[in-house]
């Protein structure tokens, strides 16, 4: 770096949060203006990782200002028409929590997959809300949208190559409830104003409030909903497709799914169904040569989701906590083979964690003590959990869940053998995958954190989740029988008035410090107020 | 045709100081957070304001 960075480095390494929380000196928490989660100032890396850090803000900077230029007009129409479009603007502040304490080779992996995130999703919003009639686009413009749900994987509508799938949910809860704490709740509130009850899953009624708010992008001429996997969520799908108003198709694929002599023929015509009923609405054929080089590219991506897990088993990786879990999730649940840009970065990636293996590199200066698997949904985004826990307590985020979704090869010559496996794919998708879509899924904790060199297991305990609280005490059971270190974190998933993010962490404050009686790496981030941050 | 060295580095000065200014400015705006202040206190409250001022047709149909 050289004796000027040096010399950077030495004098003002007194403003870096990790020096300081060693030093007794403060920690990450010193640099925040009480509660609101504003930063007095950015984060001090030391001079080479505070210029990367600026370099890869300045990259993101450049794919919003590209997407407002893409459409400025939509764009603003967009902001001032939709209450979630302001919360997008929290997404710096969403970045730099995240990537808190990140250094090196951890910091140069999570920014690459980030900048995807960003890139793709603020071409996705822009083209959205240049063809959204509400904000004026015509309605044959907006004809070559497809709304389909939001846990349906979009492999299946690159078949479609003339046609563009919007996630319906995706833009206003999905994503944005990550980004931001405070957007849901007021959905919430609509649609518990027309007598929802307040303790169904935060995300149904997020995604009532919204329809009833008329806060979705209206675009297309059919709609494809799917059986979310619990009883409120399916409520949810009536809800939305009586207000989108739009023919639609519900995807109802087998919920009980590992088995594929049950449940393959069955979902497979669901899959079929699905396509033949876009083919009808929207007047076009299924285009197998598009759908298998998208699958090519959903296989390349599984196979290094593969290898990485082999290097994250190990410890020696720099995909690590919460960039490896959201990378994941949107690279499957969101793109799943219809971006090839996530493709390039994985390359790129993936000669990064090589050499970080051959190097036997170890993220966050070594100085995790516990290993864990985490059973996280939305959750633990807004919260920043597992860049929290890390570094906090010390406690590395191995492999959440939603890293764990279908990750079986699609065959890319046989129509036949491509559909079954397109449709293996597409039962393994969020939440029938995790929570309720068969106990087995559920068991599978314990060998995902066993395979993983796991010593600590954490779920998330959606107090709203029906299905999963019938299994909570099983859960405790098993732990100690395993003797896994187990920490269930009570949350209300995307409702933090209700169990707010302290409570999160002090579910395991209590267990570190009591259960295990350890200290904190950072004092500064154990206890503190941050209710009116994003 | 001679090549004009004089008007080259003239030309690479002026982007080099375009430069320099850009990294000055957008770094100080990185670095005092200047822009998630920007948004935080003063473009948010205003859109929330405008948001919470809408009148929404919320019938159940």
């Amino acid at each position: 770096m050289g004796v000027l960075g040096n010399l950077i480095d030495s004098k003002l390494k007194k403003y870096d949060p990790i020096w300081m929380a060693e030093n007794g000196k403060g920690g990450q928490r010193t640099r925040y203006y009480e509660s609101t989660g504003v930063a007095k100032y950015r984060e001090w890396r030391g001079l080479k990782d505070t210029m990367f850090d600026y370099v890869s803000w300045l990259n993101n900077v450049l794919a919003m200002g590209k997407m407002v230029a893409s459409a400025p007009v939509p764009i603003m129409k967009g902001f001032w028409e939709y209450r979630w479009m302001g919360s997008f603007l929290g997404t710096f502040m969403f970045i730099d929590r995240l990537f808190e304490g990140y250094r090196d080779q951890e910091l140069r992996v999570a920014h690459a997959q980030m900048h995807a995130i960003v890139k793709n999703l603020t071409g996705r919003i822009g083209y959205i809300l240049s063809h959204d009639r509400r904000l004026g686009a015509s309605q044959a413009k907006s004809e070559k949208l497809v709304p389909i749900d939001e846990v349906l994987p979009e492999l299946f509508m690159t078949g479609f190559p003339d046609l563009y799938p919007v996630p319906l949910q995706t833009l206003p809860e999905f994503i944005i409830c990550d980004v931001d704490q405070h957007i849901e709740p007021y959905y919430i509130d609509v649609a518990e104003s027309f007598g929802l009850p307040a303790d169904v899953c935060s995300r149904c009624a997020a995604e009532t409030g919204v329809a009833l708010d008329d806060a979705f992008p209206l675009v297309g001429k059919a709609l494809i909903t799917t059986n979310m996997p619990c009883n409120a969520s399916e409520a949810t799908s009536m809800f939305q497709r009586r207000r989108v108003g739009l023919p639609d198709y519900q995807a109802t694929l087998a919920m009980i799914h590992n088995d594929d002599e049950l449940a393959l023929p069955f979902s497979k015509e669901i899959m079929k169904e699905t396509i033949a009923f876009i083919e009808e609405q929207y007047n076009t054929k299924f285009n197998w040569k598009t759908f298998f080089e998208a699958a090519k590219r959903i296989n390349e991506q599984n196979n290094f989701e593969l290898e990485k897990w082999d290097y994250m088993k190990t410890g020696y990786t720099a995909e690590v906590g919460i960039a490896e879990t959201l990378y994941k999730l949107y690279e499957w649940q969101s793109v799943n083979g219809a971006d090839p840009y996530f493709n390039k970065v994985d390359r790129k990636v993936m000669k990064r964690l090589r050499k970080c293996y051959e190097d036997r590199y170890e993220p966050f200066g070594g100085k995790t003590r516990h290993r864990a698997f985490l059973w996280g949904p939305s959750a633990v985004y807004y919260t920043d959990f597992p860049t929290w826990i890390q570094n906090c307590w010390g406690v590395a985020i191995v492999l959440n869940m939603d890293s764990t979704m279908g990750f079986n090869m699609v065959d890319t010559e046989d129509e036949d053998r491509a559909m079954e496996d397109l449709t293996r794919l597409t039962q393994k998708a969020t939440m029938r995958h995790m929570a309720v879509g068969g106990w087995d899924n559920v068991n599978a904790v314990w060998e995902w954190a066993h395979n993983f060199n796991c010593d600590m297991v954490l779920m998330n305990d959606n107090i709203a989740c029906k299905g999963m609280l019938g299994v909570h005490s099983i859960m405790e059971e098993q732990a100690r029988e395993l003797g896994f270190h187990f920490i269930f974190i009570e949350h209300d998933l995307e409702d933090s008035r209700t169990v707010s993010r302290q409570n999160m962490r002090d579910c395991v404050n209590q267990y570190m410090s009591i259960v295990l009686n350890e200290e904190p790496l950072d004092p500064t981030i154990v206890s503190f107020d941050d209710s009116e941050a994003y | 045709m001679k090549f004009d060295w004089k008007k080259c580095f003239q030309i690479l000065g002026k982007i080099g100081l375009v430069g320099l200014i850009g990294f000055a400015v957008t770094f100080t705006i990185y670095m005092g957070n200047f822009e998630n202040k920007l948004i935080y206190y003063v473009v948010r409250p205003f859109l929330n304001k405008h948001y919470d001022s809408q009148v929404r047709d919320r019938r159940i149909v």
